[in-house]
This record gives structure tokens, C-alpha cells and sequence, in this order.
């Protein structure tokens, strides 16, 4: 009792002393303010509602604590490290150790002290929390989640920092310097170490997943108490070290016993749970080496294809039983010795049979190796029937991808959530082909060529039953058969996918397919968001889905689609040899629990927000026709063209969202194969399966000087072979938007050889004629040959091991109004030239009519005005639009694709029914960046005395001049640029700003904060030959300084320009949304736009104007006679060539500097031209 | 009680050797430790309180050694250090309420009976709800005497407690003392460099110089050890130059045509010089700067 009372007091007063120091009064107040602010900005009625936040419940108390975790972690290090130095400060605290305490009530209870005041805080925000989460009609309450995260997040943070910060301070006696190791220890832990060895370090649970789904809970709660009780443990090892070197005299053997016993269990606790943390993590990725090296030692074998597979699958709570039975083609060239499947690794095999005998097999790792009793001929059947049982292996789904958070990262709000490819608890189940759950006669994953994938076109019918009376859902057509259910596909698979829940379904059959919602009970909020939508469903679904085969130009295959509902958890990597996600399936897609990761599915706060901004606008709209727009808007950018925006190494990527309905109309549908080029059916993928979309794949990035995908892929092959590159194993966004690029070229080559239309419409037909069969590219060629008369095959060396690129240059387009056959008709020629010793294609097309209005309206469409050079490409066109064209099966925007030889000019000519309102060049495979050149056409000349329409190519032997004569022009990509040397960073301020320097390769501009040194950024404004681009850094007194050095050799007098590429700075975005997104207005530029996008000076939009980031250049003209200093206003400088004035120059080198000097926020060095005066 | 002290040494890790070879016996009552800045004081009282262990030698609490029975001396134990202030967030009552409760009272209402009723009787009950910071110097003394007076402590340790406080404080301070005193059974140690307060209070004191005992016994006996060598005289301002040379002057009160002086000396001083009875302060002084410089040479 003493022991208890001893305890109790000397933590009720060392609270009550905390509780009124300042520090902790300012902290708390603090955090309770922002914590009310932020709950009721976040989740209350009146704030956001962020459907990502507000969707699953348990998101409330983990933000909350998540946060407020951070700060408190640090101000508890101060409060602990600031008690040990009172106490060693004040005499105060002798005529407490004269007291009968022992140290270890004394330590302990100052320690509980600490704890119940922080524990308080915490409690009181989350009661905070928890009076909004009532308030909020949409958000469900989970209570427990409120003493989960209180366990799991707060108390080991604070128990853990408590005992490093008493035993440093023990140790080094300091509080300041004690105090500034803990704090760089967090701040270590928050930029560094936090995702590093399976979260073993993030202490504070920084970047550690703790999402907990409303379906299944926490999903990986062995690891999270794992980490967590290692951190307590060893909080509490700290704190009994402390007691045992505390400095003063002990009383109580027993109690210095008692912590000795206790600091020892500690650390053996935390040593084990560590371990186990860290074990788990090295498993996993040595599994995944495993899986890799089994695969490098299968990978040149020959696999028989699965025709057809009958699968029946007992789940028994956490492991399952199945029988598989197969029936198999060997569809290669040579005899089959022996079979190879692929099964999951957790999963044991127990016997193999074929007919009614048992076959011999063996396994290595996931590997079954099945030995028939006599080899399988080309073109031969068979059946195996394989039984095995067992668990799911997560790590052998994406053997080729860490797991780590910081990876691929998947988060909501904040917050990471773990990512998991399968689940398989006692109350729920979800494999998809992924996770091999039934042997796939094929690898997932071949390390010497990851673009290779082997798609086996197989009829599953599958019979499952749950211990656990799980309702199954799978593809095909349900059944009951006694105890199992039973579905049958009347089409072939790509792959099975099956999930047990308590799932309930809805479902509505539009134009012969049915849609089914599989979800959980309470999950479908949307059904009365759409409530007045009931009667138009069908006719809104009936439009997308004529949308997408109009679009893709084939029917939609399948005769259902299902909507899963799945754990939140559930999550797919980018895979390199297809743009296919788990989360789509033939016929099928997993979509998260509650469309909780789907920004656009908070639809009732969406409609009360438009319908407010609507009230404000004057606009007029029914409650319906606005509920319509929503939906329209949510099912277009989820399922039919949305996009992610996520900075990648400062270069902003746009990666398709996970759920795209794109491979429904190729990849689960075709195959094209090819031993030489197994990337093919990637390359194949990635060019028809994409929409032909108006929206730019890197147009709002471009603004901020962001590559586009096409641009970044030429760079990345820039002297390297697509070969060469596919060796290296590159990442998945580099392997996205090289196969695009790859494909955009050779599908263009084959339309070019054939012709557009004659090819589009071949093609289209070839392709449905062999739905569900694997097709060698060898047999396409031939059948291309038959019906056009040429092969393709041998440019396929080129294109996969040529190195070099062509290089074009463009005269702005001339457009005039000729008669033909009585009516007017629009001639368009223009000039386009190849400088460089590769041949290669560009193609053209025209946009005419009014506007821009795209595919859907509302593509974010930009516009950039800037005034060219004399003729060439430099310097460009003069209104712009970016876009893409050219994809998908269909390509019907293009309007030409024409082929230039190495150091070949070509006129080109275009009769055009409709007046052009622009001419979008795209350069393909090229030296040309941006390779997407949009030149708007502003004048139209009238038509000329008989002038004769002129359609097609004609070679021309002048080549367009890029300078004129007496003219030395010098770029940023020239080798007479020179930049000042990078200044240094410290070390520190590198970590934490994460300011890496990267000025080597072209990043997106970051106007807010720029880079302390000069770093390479293209635009479409910037002068460039090919490169259009400059270099830019953040103003300064001028320590950083470019030089332009040129060449003269005439003396006399020269006219000395800069380029001022107004980057951004007539850049006009506003309306309304994303791509695709509905509601802009044909001829208003909508806005919108990644994040990230520069603001926009000179913004028309009414709205109170920015400050310009660009104000004074200074130059330093080195001339015979001195050297004169002259500065350029941005603001008042023309867009392009800036005379800085006439200097006479002799023969020689002649130099021109610019520094970072100027009163704005960054200066641009781009090109600097000296022109002899006549 | 007894406390016996032996063969007690502390030598500081930077070589300090501040206490050599202390034997003492303290009984029940005061005891006074008299000895100049720096004579090892407050080393030999942080040892008696348990906060510091000594190099060697034994303190033994009836018969038990402090330092393996920690836990029970800390039980008797009342402590005043001699530079007290305590945690300027906590009121009055709750420091002491701090202090009672470690002093073993569990019971809630007993204990804040017990601490107003010592608010009281150190005439702090008016400022029980005021913050440590505003309490006057001779407020947070008392304070300090109460805090260790809670729980009714049998040993009492009180190091320079009079000090910097004014002539009403310190009367008030020694009368707690002498009540306390009365009690059965109780040991109060005093240690002071303020000769006055032993003689009004002690039964016993020790006087330390350098780290050692160099007197023990009743402050009578050290007052007799003084006598006929403390005398009164009247000089002349050249007399009195002359004399603060040859002798240790006491104290000096001025006259017509010069200074009364009382001095140290060993012989009776040429001229006027009367002896007179000496009383503590003589005797601490003609000790500590005759005596046992006599006995060094001797």
C-alpha cells in the first residue's frame, strides 16, 4: 500500500507541477485549439468533410492522435529531460529524498505524473473529436478505435521518449543538451529513418500504417503491437535504468531488485518484439529475393497454358483447402518434359494426380514441377489435378517491390495505410490472380526481362464454400451446388479472382451486361445520395459504357461487371509488363471499402457545395441534373480517364488511377507474344488501351515545367536503346511511359505504312477476331503482310535496339482558303525538318470548330502565349495548346503521320474541310522536348488566284534555317553555357528540407520554394532547338551567375538579345475541375490542375492578382570596351528576344553573365544571341 | 535516541577531504554544530540525512548504520537544507500536503488537518493558498520548518537556519526549536556558523574546523575554556590601530576620545584592560584562534 501510495503522490504533484508550468499551459492550449480547429475543419458539417477522412471512422481518432503524437512526443522530451534538472537544480527535491520514497516510486511516479497529464490532453482531444464524430451525419461512430489508437499510438511514444529522455539526462546531465539530441533524434526518425527495417525506428508511429478498416479492423495488428510493445518495453527498460542510476542513495533492495528484474524483462520484451518486427520485415524480403531467384532459374523454361481450370476452395478461417484441376495446351514449339506452375508459396501441395493415378512432382519454393508420365507434344492436351492447402504468402504477390511505406506510397489524408495484396482472416477473404492462389502455369515475375508477362486465356469455374458461412463472390455466373457456391465463366480469364465476406448485392442489367455492387451492409450511403437518379441509372451507365466502346472502338466483353467492395487495405503495385492493377479484373473491379480513398465520393457534401457555388453564380440546376453531374464525374474520373498527380524525384507523374476500365477492352481480351520482344504486349497494351483523350498526359505539369510522359521517355532513352533500358529494370513510371512512347511510335509506323484509316479498321477487326487467343507476333506480321504487302517485323530491331533520335524542326503552319470542287476548303503547309542522322515520324493533326471543349468538356487545358524566333521551331508557335494524340485502337484525330529520313526537309501539305483552330505536331520518338507542339492558327489568308490544293509530302533541299546569317545564338543546352558552381548545402538543412539537388536532369518548377542552385526546367516558352528549355534558380545578391560564351568572327558592332521565355507568366487556368472532369465551357480555359501548379501571374480571373515571382534580370555584357551591366524588367520585356543594346566586339570569344540578383523570387537564364548590325 | 559517530571520513571525487576521522555521540535533545564556512557542516549533516554516503566510518542510529537502514532513518526524519525553496507552482498547503504525504500520512482529512494545523504553528495559515514566490524569505523559512516538522519527525536536521533571516524571525525560529526540544526522545541537530543561536538553544554541540571536531561537549564548557582571557579596555584612536595588530578585537564601541574595545588574549593586555566573563562568542573565538593554534604548536 505504502509502495502504491508513495506512487500515487509523488505522480498526483509532479502533474499538478507540470500542469502549471507555461510550457506545458502553452501546449496545451495550443493543441487544444488546433485540435478543435482541425476537427471541425475537417470532419464537422461545417468544414471539408473530405471524403477520405470522413468515410471510415476510425480515420478521426488516428488523425487526431497521429498529429497531436508528433508534437507531444517533442514537448514530453523537454517536460522529462526539464524534471531530472529541477531536481538536480533545487534544494527543494532534498527534503523529498530525505523522505522514505524509494527511487523507484520516486522515478515511477513521476513518471506516471507525466503520463496522466499527456494522457489527458489526449483523452480531452479525442473527446473533442468524438463530440464532432456524433455531430457528423456522415461519419459512423468506432469507439473502441478511440482506446485503440490511445494504446497503440500515445502511450508507448510517450512511455518510450519519457525513458530515453531520463536516461540521457542521467547520462550527460545536460537539459540543453539533451533536449537538442532527442529533438534531432525525432527529427531523424521523421526524414529518415521512419520506414527504414519494417518501421522499426518510427517510434513516434510517423509513417507506420495504422489504418483500421471498417470491414476487417486492423490488418497487420501482430505487427503494430509488435513495434508498439517493443517501444514500451523498451520505454520501460529506460526508466527502471533510470531508477537504478538515479542519483540518490537508494532505500529498498527490493525495489532496486524489483527494477532490476524489470529493466531485464523489459529488454528482453523489446528485444523479442524488435526482433520480431525486424524479423518479419527480413523475412519478407528475403522471401521476395527468393521468389525472384526461383524465377530466374524458371524463367527460360517452357510453360503449357491453362485452358481451362475448375477450382474448389474450402476457406477454414485463417487457411484454406482447394483442389485445383487443370486442363492444359502446350502451345510451344517444342515438347513439354515436364509442367511448371506457379503456386503461392504459403500453400503446400499435397498430391498431384492426372486421370484416377497419383503423378510425381516437386516443388522448389512456389514452383510445382509436375513430371507426366510421358511429355506433352506441341499442340497436346492434358489435366492435372493438384490439391494443396494452406496459408497466403502477401510478399511472393510483387516480388520485385519493397513493402516499405515510403514505397509507392499509399496513404489517406496523412496517414499510411498498410498495403496488402490478400487477406485471409476468419471473417474475410479476397485473392485475386496476384497472389497465385491457384497454380498459374507461368511466372508473376521474370527478373530478366520484367516487361515480359504470360496471359493464359483460361475458363475457370470455381466451387467455393466458408466455414464461416461467407457469402463468395467471384467472376461468372453464381450457382448453388449443395454446400458450395458455384460460379461459371462463359468467357475466358486473364485470371481468377475470389472474395468471401459479409457481403450484400445490388445489382441492375443495362444493355444485356450486369452491373453487381458487392459491398458490406451499411456501405451503400450512395444509394440515397442517388436517390432520385433510380429511374436514369440505366440510361447514365448505358452512355459511359457507349462512351468506352465508342472510345476504345470495340464492345465492352464481358456480360457482367462487379463492383467489389474490399478493405481498405487492399492495395496493387504498378507491375512492369502491363498497366493492368489488381484492383481490375476481367469483369470485375476491387473497390475500396466505402470508396473511401475516392476523393469524389463524398457526394452529398459535394451537391451541397455545388448547389451553394451554384445559388452564388446565379446558375440555374435541378436537384437532379446537379446529382446527375456528380455522378457523371465520379464514374468518369474513377473508371474511365482519372488521374493521380504525385511528384516523383521533382518531376510531377500522372499515374491512372487504380481503377481504369481500359484493360477490359484489351488486356483481358488480347495477347500478342513474342519470344525476341516479350515487352511487346506491353508496348501493345499501352498504346491501344489508353482513350484518345484531349487532356494532356503532362500538360498541366507542363505549366510548371513539368516533362510529360512522352518527354520524360525520350529523355530517359536519350542514347540508350529501349533494350539497354529494359536490362536496367527500370521503375514502373519510367516503364509506363516508355512503353506508351514505344508504342505510340510503332503503332504510327504501322499506320504510316499502311494508312491511317486502312489500318485503324483492319486492325480493329484482327484484334476481335482473336479475342481470348494468345497471338505470336510473328503470325501478325505475316498477316499483316498479307493484307497491306510489308513487314513489320524488321523494324522492330530499330525500335528496340537503335539508340539514336531524330530531330525535327517545324515552320509555323500557312494556312490559306482554297476553292475545290466549289467549296472552300483550308490548305495547310508547313515546312518540318530531320537535322539528325536517325530516321523517325511525327504525326499531325487539327483542331477545328470553336474551342477546346474536349472528350467529357473540361479537359484542364492550358494556354501559353509567347512571340517565336524567325521561323524555326525555336522559339515555336505562338498560342498553344498541349495535348496528345494518336492512341488508342481507334486514333482518329490523326490527320497525317509522316516519316523524315535522316537530314530530310519535307513540304508538307493538308486540305482541310473545317477551319483549323490549331495544328498539334506530335514529335514521337525524338530530341524534341516538349515533343507535343500545339501551334494555334490566328490568321487565315484568303485564297490566292488559283492556287491548286496540294495534299501530301514533297522533299525540299533547303533546310529551314534555326539562326540567321550573322546571327551566334548560344542556349542553356549549349556547350557554351556554363553555371556558376552549386553552392553548398548544409548537410542538415539538406535532410530536412529534402531539397536534393538535382540539376543535372530537368525537374518541374517549383515557384515557391526554388532550388539554391541552377537547375534545368523545359517549357514550351524556353529557346531550345530541340530542348526548349532554360535553367532557373532562387534570387539572391547574385553569388550564382550563368555565362553564355559565343564565337564572333567578323569585328563590328552587335545587337546583343536575351530570351525571356515568360514562363508561366501568361498562363491562364480557371474554370472548372480535372480532366475529363464535365462542366467547362467550350473556349474557357478550365482550371484545375495537378498540385503544384504555379500560380498564375497576370491571372485574368478576377481574382486579387499574385505576386509576379519574376522581376529584375541583370546581365553583364562583356564588350571592347568594358563591360556594361543591364537589367530587364520581366514584367515590361517582350516575350522572347530582349535587346540588352549595341556593343562593338572584335574576333574572339565574347561573353555575356547573368546572377541570381534580383528583388524577385527567381531569375531565368535560358539563350543569349549577338547579331552583327549591317 | 543515540547517534554515534565514528571514525567518519568523506573525501570528494576532486580530492576535497572534508571530513577527517568525526567521532561523536549525539543524544537525545539539540545539539549544536558550530564551526566556520567550509569546516565540513553540512557534508557530516547531508551524511546524517542520507544523501551522501561517506568515504568510511560508521553512523549508527541506536545502533543501527544509517546508510543500510536508510529507509528507517528516512522515516524519523525531519530535514531543513540549508539553501530551501521548493516549487514556486505549488501552493503553501499543497508543498506541505507533498511533504506529509511522503512522510507516510495516507489518510487525506488527517493530513490536511495535520498540515493547517502546522501552518499554524509556524503562523503560515494566513498564506496557505499563496504560490511559494510570494512568500517573504522569513515566510519560506518557516515554511521549510514545517515541512520538515510534518509527520513528527524523531530525528530533526536543520542546517543554517537563521540565516539571513531578521531578529523577530530568529527568536521565533529558536522557540519552535526549544518546544521541540521538550518533546521525549527526539534528536534535533542545529548546524550553524551563528554562535547566538547555539547558546540559546543546545544542551550539546560540537565545533568543527577543517573537516575535524575539535570541541565537543556543553556550550558552558566551551564558554569556560575562555575564561580569563576576554578583556575590556578603553584606547585611543592610535591605541586602537596598534591594538587590532596585536590582538583579536572582538568588538569595538566607540567613546568619547576613542574606543571600547573587547579583546582576545591569552596574558591580560598592558594599560587599562579589565577582565570580563566571557561569554559564547569569546569563547568560539579565543577557541578557534588560541586555542587551537596553541595546541597545533604545542
Amino acid at each position: 500500500m505504502t509502495f502504491l501510495h508513495n506512487i500515487l503522490t509523488v505522480a498526483h504533484y509532479e502533474a499538478k507541477t507540470l500542469r502549471r508550468t507555461w510550457f506545458f499551459r502553452l501546449f496545451a492550449i495550443g493543441a487544444l485549439f488546433i485540435f478543435t480547429m482541425l476537427n471541425i475543419g475537417l470532419f464537422s458539417p461545417v468544414g471539408t468533410e473530405s471524403w477520405e477522412m470522413v468515410s471510415i471512422p476510425s480515420a478521426l481518432p488516428l488523425i487526431n492522435l497521429y498529429l497531436l503524437n508528433i508534437g507531444q512526443a517533442v514537448v514530453v522530451i523537454f517536460l522529462a529531460s526539464d524534471f531530472l534538472k529541477r531536481d538536480k537544480k533545487l534544494d527543494t527535491v532534498e527534503v523529498l529524498y530525505t523522505r522514505s520514497v524509494s527511487n523507484f516510486e520516486y522515478v515511477t511516479g513521476k513518471t506516471l505524473g507525466i503520463l496522466r497529464l499527456f494522457l489527458s490532453l489526449n483523452v480531452v482531444i479525442l473527446i473533442i473529436g468524438l463530440i464532432i464524430n456524433i455531430i457528423s451525419k456522415t461519419m459512423k461512430v468506432d469507439i473502441l478505435s478511440y482506446f485503440e489508437y490511445l494504446l497503440f499510438i500515445s502511450i508507448p511514444t510517450l512511455i518510450y521518449s519519457l525513458g530515453l529522455a531520463y536516461i540521457l539526462m542521467l547520462i550527460i546531465g545536460n537539459q540543453a543538451i539533451t533536449f537538442f539530441l532527442l529533438l534531432g533524434y525525432a527529427a531523424l526518425n521523421m526524414f529518415y529513418l521512419w520506414y527504414r527495417a519494417g518501421s522499426l525506428y518510427d517510434y513516434m508511429v510517423f509513417g507506420m500504417p495504422l489504418y483500421k478498416s471498417g470491414i476487417i479492423g486492423f490488418d497487420n495488428i501482430t505487427a503494430i503491437i509488435n513495434q508498439r510493445l517493443g517501444y514500451f518495453f523498451a520505454g520501460v527498460s529506460m526508466i527502471m535504468a533510470s531508477v537504478i542510476l538515479f542519483k540518490r542513495l537508494p532505500q529498498s533492495r527490493l525495489h532496486t531488485n524489483l527494477a532490476r528484474t524489470l529493466l531485464v524483462l523489459c529488454i528482453i520484451g523489446s528485444g523479442i518484439t524488435f526482433y520480431n518486427t525486424l524479423n518479419n520485415h527480413l523475412e519478407r524480403e528475403k522471401l521476395k529475393r527468393s521468389v525472384i531467384e526461383i524465377n530466374r532459374k524458371y524463367e527460360k523454361s517452357k510453360f503449357p497454358s491453362t485452358t481451362s481450370a475448375d477450382i474448389e476452395l474450402a476457406h477454414k478461417g485463417k487457411t484454406i483447402e482447394a483442389v485445383s484441376m487443370l486442363r492444359i495446351v502446350n502451345d510451344n514449339d517444342t515438347p513439354l518434359e515436364s509442367y511448371i506452375f506457379s503456386l503461392n508459396p504459403g500453400l503446400s501441395v499435397k498430391k498431384v494426380i492426372s486421370g484416377n493415378s497419383d503423378i510425381q512432382f516437386k516443388t522448389d519454393g512456389h514452383i510445382i514441377e509436375i513430371s507426366p508420365a510421358k511429355r506433352l507434344e506441341p499442340g497436346g492436351y492434358d489435366s492435372v489435378t493438384i490439391f494443396y492447402s494452406g496459408k497466403i504468402t502477401e510478399a511472393f504477390c510483387y516480388p520485385n517491390f519493397s513493402d516499405d511505406p515510403k514505397n509507392n506510397r499509399y496513404r489517406i489524408a496523412m496517414v499510411n495505410v498498410n498495403k496488402r495484396q490478400a487477406f485471409l482472416k476468419n471473417n474475410y477473404l479476397l485473392f485475386t490472380p496476384e497472389s497465385h492462389w491457384y497454380p498459374v502455369s507461368g511466372l508473376n515475375y521474370y527478373p530478366s526481362n520484367p516487361a515480359r508477362i504470360k496471359v493464359d486465356f483460361t475458363k475457370f469455374i470455381l466451387k467455393a464454400k466458408s466455414d464461416k458461412n461467407l457469402k463468395v463472390v467471384s467472376q461468372g455466373i453464381p450457382g448453388e451446388e449443395g454446400e458450395w457456391t458455384k460460379y461459371s465463366c462463359p468467357f475466358p480469364l486473364t485470371g481468377l479472382t475470389v472474395a468471401m465476406g459479409n457481403y450484400v448485392a445490388d445489382s441492375i442489367t443495362v444493355d444485356s451486361v450486369k452491373f453487381i455492387s458487392w459491398h458490406y451492409p451499411g456501405t451503400d450511403y450512395y444509394k440515397k445520395d442517388f436517390e432520385e437518379l433510380k429511374d436514369t441509372l440505366p440510361n447514365l451507365i448505358s452512355g459511359f459504357m457507349k462512351d468506352l466502346e465508342s472510345g476504345f472502338g470495340v464492345a465492352y466483353p464481358f456480360s457482367c461487371l462487379s463492383m467489389v467492395e474490399a478493405p481498405v487495405q487492399f492495395y496493387s503495385y504498378p507491375k512492369s509488363n502491363t498497366q493492368v492493377r489488381a484492383e481490375i479484373q476481367p469483369s470485375m473491379v476491387i473497390i475500396p471499402e466505402k470508396l473511401s480513398t475516392l476523393q469524389q465520393a463524398g457526394f452529398a457534401k459535394r451537391f451541397a457545395r455545388q448547389k451553394k457555388q451554384m445559388a452564388r453564380n446565379n446558375q440555374i440546376i435541378t436537384d437532379k441534373e446537379l446529382k446527375v453531374r456528380i455522378f457523371n464525374n465520379f464514374i468518369r474520373n474513377t473508371f474511365i480517364s482519372g488521374r493521380n498527380f504525385r511528384m516523383v524525384n521533382g518531376v510531377l507523374v500522372n499515374e491512372p488511377t487504380r481503377y481504369l476500365l481500359g484493360p477490359s477492352f484489351y488486356f483481358f481480351r488480347n495477347n500478342f507474344y513474342s519470344d525476341e520482344y516479350p515487352v511487346i504486349n506491353a508496348v501493345f497494351e499501352s498504346h491501344l488501351q489508353k482513350l484518345n483523350e484531349p487532356a494532356p498526359a503532362g500538360g498541366p505539369g507542363m505549366m510548371a515545367g513539368n516533362l510529360s510522359d512522352n518527354d520524360r521517355a525520350n529523355l530517359i532513352l536519350k542514347n540508350t536503346s529501349f533494350k539497354e533500358l529494359l536490362a536496367r529494370n527500370p521503375s514502373s513510371d519510367t516503364m509506363r511511359a516508355v512503353l506508351t512512347l514505344k508504342g505510340d511510335c510503332l503503332f504510327n509506323y504501322l499506320r504510316y505504312k499502311a494508312g491511317i484509316n486502312e489500318f485503324n479498321e483492319w486492325f480493329k477487326n484482327y484484334i476481335w477476331d482473336n479475342s481470348y487467343k494468345r497471338v505470336n507476333i510473328l503470325k501478325f506480321n505475316n498477316d499483316l503482310k498479307e493484307r497491306f504487302g510489308f513487314e513489320f517485323y524488321p523494324y522492330l530491331e530499330e525500335w528496340f535496339n537503335g539508340r539514336e533520335q531524330p530531330g525535327f524542326i517545324f515552320t509555323e503552319p500557312d494556312v490559306t482558303t482554297i476553292v475545290v470542287d466549289q467549296r472552300t476548303r483550308f490548305q495547310v503547309v508547313f515546312t518540318a525538318s530531320n537535322t539528325e542522322s536517325a530516321g523517325g515520324l511525327f504525326n499531325v493533326s487539327f483542331r477545328t470548330g470553336g474551342g477546346f471543349g474536349g472528350r467529357g468538356g473540361g479537359q484542364a487545358i492550358m494556354s501559353v502565349t509567347f512571340q517565336g524566333g524567325r521561323g524555326g521551331a525555336a522559339g515555336g508557335g505562338r498560342m498553344m495548346q498541349i495535348a496528345m494524340q494518336g492512341r488508342g485502337l481507334t486514333s482518329s484525330d490523326i490527320s497525317k503521320i509522316v516519316y523524315l529520313s535522316p537530314h530530310e526537309t519535307k513540304k508538307i501539305g493538308v486540305v482541310l474541310e473545317s477551319q483549323p483552330r490549331a495544328m498539334q505536331i506530335n514529335a514521337l520518338f525524338s530530341k524534341n522536348i516538349p515533343g507535343e507542339l500545339v501551334f494555334t492558327i490566328q490568321e487565315v489568308k484568303k485564297e490566292s488566284a488559283k492556287q491548286k490544293p496540294f495534299e501530301g509530302e514533297e522533299i525540299v533541299q533547303e533546310i529551314p534555317s534555326f539562326t540567321q546569317p550573322g546571327e551566334v545564338v548560344v542556349d542553356n543546352e549549349d556547350p557554351g553555357f556554363y553555371r556558376s558552381a552549386t553552392s553548398k548545402m548544409n548537410p542538415l538543412r539538406k535532410i530536412l528540407s529534402g531539397n536534393k539537388e538535382v540539376a543535372e536532369t530537368y525537374q518541374s518548377m517549383n515557384l515557391f520554394v526554388a532550388p539554391e542552385y541552377w537547375q534545368p526546367v523545359v517549357q514550351n516558352t524556353f529557346y531550345g532547338r530541340f530542348v526548349r528549355s532554360a535553367v532557373y534558380t532562387r534570387a539572391g545578391t547574385g553569388d550564382r551567375y550563368v555565362t553564355w560564351k559565343g564565337i564572333i568572327k567578323e569585328p563590328g558592332y552587335y545587337d546583343v538579345y536575351a530570351y525571356i521565355g515568360k514562363a508561366g507568366a501568361q498562363i491562364i487556368m480557371r474554370g472548372a475541375g480535372r480532366p475529363g472532369q464535365a462542366g467547362a465551357q467550350p473556349g474557357r480555359p478550365p482550371a484545375g490542375g495537378p498540385p503544384g501548379t504555379p500560380p498564375p501571374p497576370g491571372d485574368q480571373s478576377g481574382e486579387p492578382a499574385r505576386q509576379n515571382p519574376y522581376k529584375d534580370f541583370h546581365f553583364k555584357v562583356y564588350h571592347d570596351d568594358g563591360m556594361d551591366e543591364i537589367t530587364i524588367d520581366y514584367e515590361t520585356a517582350d516575350p522572347g528576344w530582349n535587346k540588352l543594346g549595341t556593343f562593338y566586339l572584335s574576333p574572339d570569344t565574347v561573353k555575356v553573365e547573368m546572377t541570381n540578383q534580383s528583388e524577385g523570387r527567381i531569375v531565368i537564364a535560358d539563350a543569349v544571341k549577338w547579331v552583327l548590325k549591317e | 535516541m543515540k547517534i554515534e559517530i565514528r571514525d567518519l571520513n568523506k573525501i570528494y571525487p576532486n580530492g576535497t577531504h572534508a571530513l577527517k576521522n568525526i567521532n561523536l555521540v549525539i543524544e537525545s535533545g539539540m545539539f549544536g554544530l558550530l564551526g566556520p564556512n567550509g569546516a565540513g557542516k553540512s557534508t557530516l549533516m547531508r551524511i546524517l540525512v542520507t544523501l551522501v554516503k561517506p568515504t568510511s566510518g560508521i553512523v549508527l542510529l541506536d545502533g543501527k548504520d544509517i546508510q543500510k537502514h536508510r529507509k528507517e532513518v528516512r522515516k524519523i526524519l525531519g530535514y531543513l537544507p540549508q539553501d530551501f525553496r521548493f516549487f514556486t507552482s505549488l501552493k503553501t498547503w499543497e508543498f506541505l500536503d507533498y511533504s506529509a504525504a511522503l512522510a507516510g500520512m495516507k489518510n487525506r482529512k488527517e493530513r490536511l488537518k495535520e498540515v493547517d494545523r502546522m501552518l499554524d504553528q509556524v503562523g503560515l495559515l494566513e498564506v496557505r493558498d499563496r504560490n511559494a514566490n510570494k512568500l517573504s524569505g522569513g515566510m519560506k523559512r518557516r515554511l521549510g520548518i514545517a515541512q520538515a516538522l510534518i509527520g513528527n519527525p524523531k530525528l530533526f536536521i536543520v542546517d543554517e537556519p537563521t540565516t539571513g533571516l531578521d531578529p523577530d524571525e530568529r527568536i521565533r525560529f529558536r522557540n519552535i526549536l526549544s518546544t521541540l526540544s521538550q518533546k521525549q526522545d527526539v534528536i534535533i541537530i542545529l548546524s550553524t556558523h551563528i554562535v547566538g543561536d547555539i547558546s540559546s538553544t543546545c544542551q550539546n554541540m560540537a565545533l568543527l574546523n577543517k573537516g575535524e571536531v575539535v570541541f565537543c561537549g556543553r556550550p558552558e564548557n566551551l564558554v569556560n575554556e575562555a575564561k580569563g582571557h576576554v578583556f575590556k579596555m578603553n584606547l585611543t584612536p592610535y591605541e586602537y590601530e596598534k591594538a587590532k595588530e596585536e590582538y583579536d578585537i572582538i568588538s569595538t564601541i566607540p567613546v568619547e576620545n576613542g574606543w571600547e574595545v573587547q579583546i582576545v588574549s591569552d596574558l591580560p593586555p598592558d594599560g587599562n584592560a579589565v577582565e570580563i566573563e566571557p561569554n559564547i562568542e569569546h569563547a568560539y573565538v579565543y577557541y578557534m584562534e588560541h586555542k587551537i593554534h596553541a595546541d597545533l604548536n604545542v
